[in-house]
């Protein structure tokens, strides 16, 4: 058995890929094809140009933060809301679970203690986002054992010159109340 | 020295030890709450449980309590083993609160660890789970949430077997057992107590000082030498890593030192340290002195510098006073540059706190300051004494005015904010401990390393750089 030959190896074939161009003569010759291009792009700026003339809008451009779009899609992840419980107080007991899954480390949470309340005796004293960091993947939310983070369909409304200025603190955060939630009841025990 | 084969392996015990410490010395990790090196055995926790192979088909036995003897096989991960130790965790989790979230002994549980490789099964109670105190106040210092508890003992042991203050016990049975202070006793007069909530193997022991202040795996720890007495004890000072770094909350726990564990160390402090190494952050994050000053004026580093190379140059009779709390590294800059010049003395910078334990026989010291000892050695045992002196060099905290001969110049280096700094002719901001590396010597001549969390504050210097400066030729009599 020892005299085997190697196997024989297989001729090389150069690898084809899905979008290798198939260019005619006509596309080879270059230069038609260049002008018709231009000929677009140059008949769409055209006719941008003559309706901003005439006082009308043009391109599909929204001129954020000037102007807003009200038609997000449905599962678009914005701004974070924290939920909280029937007395306002916030759901979130301050793991920092978000904190760190987050890709980004926007999150900063300063914990608390209330031994008034030995159901939820720590919460968080403050809890800060940098929006100029997010980037709006939503591990937080997944990573919350508590559902006490979720985003809105909105984006936040922060444009600014200045990064520090693009945090949100927990009272801006605390912006809505589920009075009754279909992913989750909030029944008197979470009261 | 019974030969006996943990998993098929021959060890070497010695004589008189365990299975279980056979197997730590050999690097066989057997799980189990109650079991601590340096405590009594209790027997428990039933989790270090493991099968030794006879020829009747052997037994099972709690590897903590068993003796090593000759020619013992035993199994410590066999499917027997490994499904006792989860029925073993089931029980312990029927009424466990399963909080992690909010319990600060997450991330370094030995109770989340052991679930995860051994059981990681929800509670299989089918009744409500028991509950009992959350945030019992055991002392000043430390809470007792007894869901979370899980009667390891360890605890009691040590306050009987450590500290000796008897402070803990557990009291009525069965469901129903607590970890309560004894009637009669404190464990607030315990100063060893926080050590208890190192060695509790689950999140029921908080300490006050840690509670909520951070999740673990944001700390890092850096070892460094306690300085408050002559034993430098070994310590972690734990403080935020750098990825972690905080900008909107407050900037000072970037830098702070968020906790405090003791550093096992069998040449100086074993695994324990007191409450006062606990207490450092209260030492070294008092407010800082702001920078060099001549007269309490504020000016450039070099003009002091200058100034007071001056003062030495014109000095007839100097006198310095070392500080008990320099490294090494420092004592030596100022032997090196000082002593020649200078008549030189050691100062002891801290006296005993009215109330603190002066010395005991576990870990506490009578002198107050690090490195006096080293000190000593290299200037003498001789008690400062300033009589005749025209400049007095003094370094560290500590340092009276009113002992200055009248019409004596003064230089003075101090890591912290003190009226006094601006009665010195010359004064210098000092880095402290956090800032720099270094060592100590302790009472019997063990040196410790210890290296910086942080970077200098702004406008300290380092005495060795201040000595360097200050150097001058010893004045040739005529």
């Amino acid at each position: 058995m020892s005299g085997r030959p190697p196997p024989a190896r297989a001729p090389y074939v150069r690898r084809r890929y899905w979008n290798e161009p198939e260019m005619g003569w006509w596309e080879r010759a270059y230069l038609f094809e260049i002008l018709r291009g231009l000929v677009i792009t140059g008949g769409v700026f055209l006719r941008n140009m003559g309706k901003w003339v005439t006082g009308r809008k043009g391109a599909l451009t929204t001129y954020y933060p000037e102007e807003t779009r009200p038609d997000y899609a449905r599962h678009n992840r914005g701004k974070h809301v924290l939920t909280q419980r029937p007395d306002g107080r916030p759901q979130c007991v301050a793991c920092n679970m978000c904190a760190t899954v987050c890709p980004a480390k926007v999150i900063e949470i300063e914990a608390a203690f209330d031994p008034d309340d030995p159901a939820h005796h720590k919460y968080p004293s403050r809890f800060e986002i940098d929006y100029s960091r997010c980037v709006f993947c939503g591990l937080c939310v997944e990573a919350c054992p508590e559902d006490a983070i979720r985003m809105e369909k909105e984006v936040p409304d922060l444009p600014s010159h200045d990064r520090l200025r693009m945090w949100l603190g927990r009272e801006e955060l605390l912006t809505w109340k589920p009075a009754s939630d279909v992913a989750k009841p909030y029944g008197p025990k979470h009261g | 020295m019974p030969e006996i084969f943990i998993d098929g392996v021959a060890v070497a015990a010695k004589d008189g030890q365990t299975v279980m410490e056979a197997a730590r010395d050999a690097g066989v990790y057997i799980p189990g709450f109650c079991w601590h090196p340096q405590l009594s055995v209790a027997g428990n926790c039933r989790l270090c449980m493991v099968e030794v192979e006879g020829e009747t088909g052997g037994w099972m036995d709690i590897a903590c309590n068993m003796p090593a003897t000759r020619g013992m096989k035993v199994l410590t991960n066999s499917p027997r083993v490994r499904e006792r130790r989860k029925v073993m965790l089931e029980m312990v989790l029927l009424n466990h609160p399963v909080d992690c979230g909010v319990c600060d002994k997450a991330g370094e549980c030995m109770l989340q660890d052991y679930h995860y490789e051994h059981n990681g099964a929800p509670s299989v109670s089918t009744v409500p789970k028991v509950r009992a105190t959350k945030f019992h106040d055991l002392s000043s210092r430390i809470l007792l949430d007894n869901e979370r508890c899980v009667l390891c003992s360890r605890c009691v042991r040590f306050t009987r077997e450590v500290s000796r203050s008897h402070a803990l016990g557990i009291v009525a049975r069965g469901d129903h057992s607590l970890v309560r202070c004894d009637e009669k006793r404190s464990l607030d007069d315990d100063p060893y107590s926080d050590n208890v909530v190192d060695i509790c193997p689950v999140g029921a022991l908080l300490s006050r000082r840690f509670l909520y202040k951070s999740r673990v795996w944001y700390l890092q720890k850096t070892p460094s030498v306690c300085p408050g007495c002559e034993r430098g004890c070994t310590i972690d000072l734990w403080h935020r890593k750098a990825e972690w770094r905080l900008n909107a909350l407050d900037a000072r726990h970037n830098t702070a030192i968020e906790r405090v564990t003791p550093r096992e160390n069998p040449a100086v402090n074993g695994p324990w340290i007191c409450n006062k190494a606990r207490d450092l952050p209260d030492l070294l994050e008092r407010a800082r002195a702001e920078g060099p000053m001549l007269k309490g004026r504020r000016v450039a580093m070099a003009e002091a510098l200058a100034a007071a190379r001056q003062l030495v140059e014109a000095a007839r009779r100097p006198v310095a006073l070392v500080s008990s709390w320099g490294s090494n590294e420092e004592l030596a800059a100022a032997h090196a540059a000082l002593a020649g010049r200078f008549r030189c003395h050691v100062k002891a910078d801290h006296a005993p706190r009215p109330g603190e334990r002066l010395a005991d026989d576990l870990l506490i010291r009578p002198d107050k300051n690090p490195n006096g000892r080293r000190a000593r050695e290299l200037f003498g045992e001789a008690p400062p004494a300033l009589e005749g002196a025209d400049l007095v060099l003094a370094w560290g905290e500590g340092f009276d005015f009113a002992d200055v001969p009248r019409g004596a110049r003064t230089i003075l280096l101090n890591a912290f904010l003190a009226p006094e700094n601006g009665h010195a002719d010359a004064f210098f901001a000092t880095t402290l401990q956090t800032e720099r590396a270094g060592h100590y010597t302790n009472f019997a001549g063990t040196v410790s390393a210890f290296t910086p969390i942080c970077p200098a504050a702004p406008h300290t210097v380092d005495a060795e750089a201040v000595f360097a400066a200050l150097a001058v030729r010893p004045r040739v009599s005529a």
